[in-house]
């Protein structure tokens, strides 16, 4: 595991993707080199009464030493960080957790992104191209509830995967839950196959649920509250299905297909 | 004379006067990674059972106003493991260890304490009588004065290092409970655990934590932490560490001046974890500006009305 550092760092640029979506990009931050797709950062917001800090799973990361997150307006938490100005200064502990295998270069990759589980994905497809990944080797089936959900199309295209847009009142690509495409895509193909998945609970227990339908390896980012990130507060922990407990923050936040009861 | 923040507990010498909370900071080696652990005065372990224990299902934590609420349920590895997967991490470090102990009944308790006895190094016990989230043991040892004696003279009969009680807040009178278990052997007070407490959720209804209730941390319970900590500064010559929302060094300061000679910092670990280090630093640095040379110079001096 990588030792994670706390560094101070300053908001760079802050994009206003779409609606509630947002994308920061803080710089300077040292450990760039140390970060893979799966990692995390916990932010922590400065001068506020929100007491805990905030994890975020990194969207990218430039060799210039600066670091992406993209997240949706949710609660206070995310409130207090979309009204952080250019210049703002923030700490970030990391890079947390542990992050995602690469598959091999003979299998199929299926990516199944939900909303605001997006981001590691992403980086994972950005990182697997610069590693020689064959864009066309990539499926990206990414779901929202509407068009606005679903981010960073063009970055998406410019990467030359297969892109699949799903959405559930069909204002975007293909109508309906991203399960379903997905699931004509794995009944169609012959070839080796691997799953990612990063999003709501639901979409996750759905990937899991495929997995182990179709005995397809692969892996879940899941998230949780976490009150410190880094392993010893045991307040972020899943049930696993061999009965123990695993802590989302150190043992995760990505595990295996049928490793978590999701 | 030179600066120097050495303080002592009950006979054992500590670097300077901060410690981890337990239930804080695992058995260490998270912390590790981050900093050096040398840098504490002590470390104190997770609650150490005689058997695994899981803990209760998640969610068992909840973030309230300035603090928060946890039912972790003394989650942990169990005697046999701590011996043989956490102790040798342990005996390496540079630091003083203190190892916090709980049970449902007395014979686990004395069971678990005469276990790390022949652990060398093991330098203190913290005796959980304390702790709000287990149906049994606990705090119901900690809330009666009878009870906490008892456990405390048990477990002095097989430990032959200093033990430590851990009181409760969640009593009519800490005082009345120092004063039992001071008589039952105590040779120094950890003030406080956590406050008993609850988190609803107005749309859904619903408590945010599994066990319903849990202890409250944070800098939430500072002031009744501090107050708790005078009064039985006051009423007791053994010494006290400090426990309660500290977040800054001035957190600590305050601690000292009510009494403490020790303090632990556990939810604010989570915030920042190198808050230790921090704290270590900036107290010299006070120390200096207020012409102290001894953390003593500082303990019990609080200016009353």
């Amino acid at each position: 595991m990588i030792k994670p550092t706390c560094e101070d760092t300053f908001l760079l640029k802050k994009r206003n993707l779409k609606n509630d979506y947002f994308s920061f990009t803080f710089k300077p931050y040292v450990p760039v080199k140390k970060c893979k797709p799966g990692h995390f950062l916990q932010l922590q917001l400065p001068n506020s009464d929100v007491y805990f800090r905030r994890p975020f799973s990194i969207a990218s990361v430039d060799s210039n030493g600066s670091i992406e997150i993209i997240f949706k307006i949710f609660g206070e938490g995310t409130v207090l960080l979309a009204n952080l100005a250019k210049g703002d200064k923030v700490n970030l502990l990391g890079p947390l957790g542990v992050p995602f295998k690469f598959p091999k270069k003979n299998e199929q990759t299926i990516i199944i992104a939900g909303g605001v589980g997006f981001p590691p994905l992403m980086y994972l497809a950005v990182e697997m191209i610069a590693k020689g990944h064959d864009p066309k080797s990539i499926h990206f089936f990414y779901g929202g509830r509407t068009t606005d959900d679903i981010i960073e199309k063009t970055r998406l295209n410019k990467l030359g995967v297969n892109f699949y847009p799903v959405t559930e009142d069909g204002s975007f690509g293909v109508k309906g839950l991203v399960t379903k495409p997905v699931e004509e895509f794995i009944k169609s193909s012959n070839s080796n196959m691997r799953i990612f998945s990063c999003g709501p609970t639901g979409m996750l227990k759905a990937a899991d649920a495929i997995g182990l339908k179709y005995n397809i390896p692969g892996q879940l980012s899941l998230e949780a509250p976490m009150p410190c990130g880094f392993g010893i507060c045991l307040g972020c922990v899943k049930e696993k299905t061999d009965g123990t407990h695993a802590r989302v923050c150190c043992d995760g936040p990505v595990f295996e297909i049928g490793e978590i009861i999701i | 004379m030179k600066l120097d923040l050495k303080v002592k507990i009950a006979g054992v010498e500590l670097a300077n006067p901060l410690m981890t909370a337990s239930g804080c900071c695992g058995y260490g080696e998270e912390l590790a990674d981050i900093f050096p652990l040398s840098k504490l005065g002590a470390l104190v372990s997770k609650s150490i059972t005689l058997n695994p224990r899981l803990g209760h299902p998640p969610p068992r934590t909840a973030e309230t106003t300035s603090g928060m609420l946890n039912a972790i349920g003394l989650a942990n590895v169990g005697i046999d493991k701590f011996v043989t997967d956490k102790i040798p991490f342990l005996k390496k470090q540079k630091t003083k260890i203190i190892v916090n102990v709980a049970g449902s009944k007395l014979e686990e308790y004395v069971e678990v304490c005469s276990r790390l006895n022949d652990i060398e190094c093991v330098d203190m016990i913290e005796l959980n009588i304390s702790c709000p989230n287990v149906d049994e043991g606990g705090m119901e040892f900690g809330a009666d004065p009878i009870m906490t004696e008892k456990s405390l003279k048990a477990v002095k009969k097989v430990f032959n290092r200093p033990v430590i009680a851990k009181l409760s807040p969640n009593v009519t009178s800490i005082v009345q409970i120092a004063k039992a278990a001071e008589q039952g052997g105590a040779d120094a007070f950890s003030v406080i655990n956590t406050l008993l407490g609850m988190v609803v959720d107005a749309e859904t209804w619903h408590t945010k934590i599994t066990n319903n209730k849990g202890g409250l941390s944070g800098p939430a319970i500072k002031p009744v932490a501090l107050q708790m900590v005078h009064a039985v500064y006051s009423n007791s010559s053994l010494p006290i560490i400090g426990i309660g929302g500290i977040r800054s060094t001035s957190d600590v300061i305050e601690f000292l001046l009510c009494g403490a000679t020790a303090v632990q910092i556990g939810t604010g670990l989570f915030i920042d974890p190198m808050l230790i280090v921090k704290i270590e630093k900036e107290l010299k640095q006070y120390m200096k500006r207020k012409k102290c040379n001894s953390i003593y110079d500082l303990i019990g001096k609080v200016r009353k009305y």
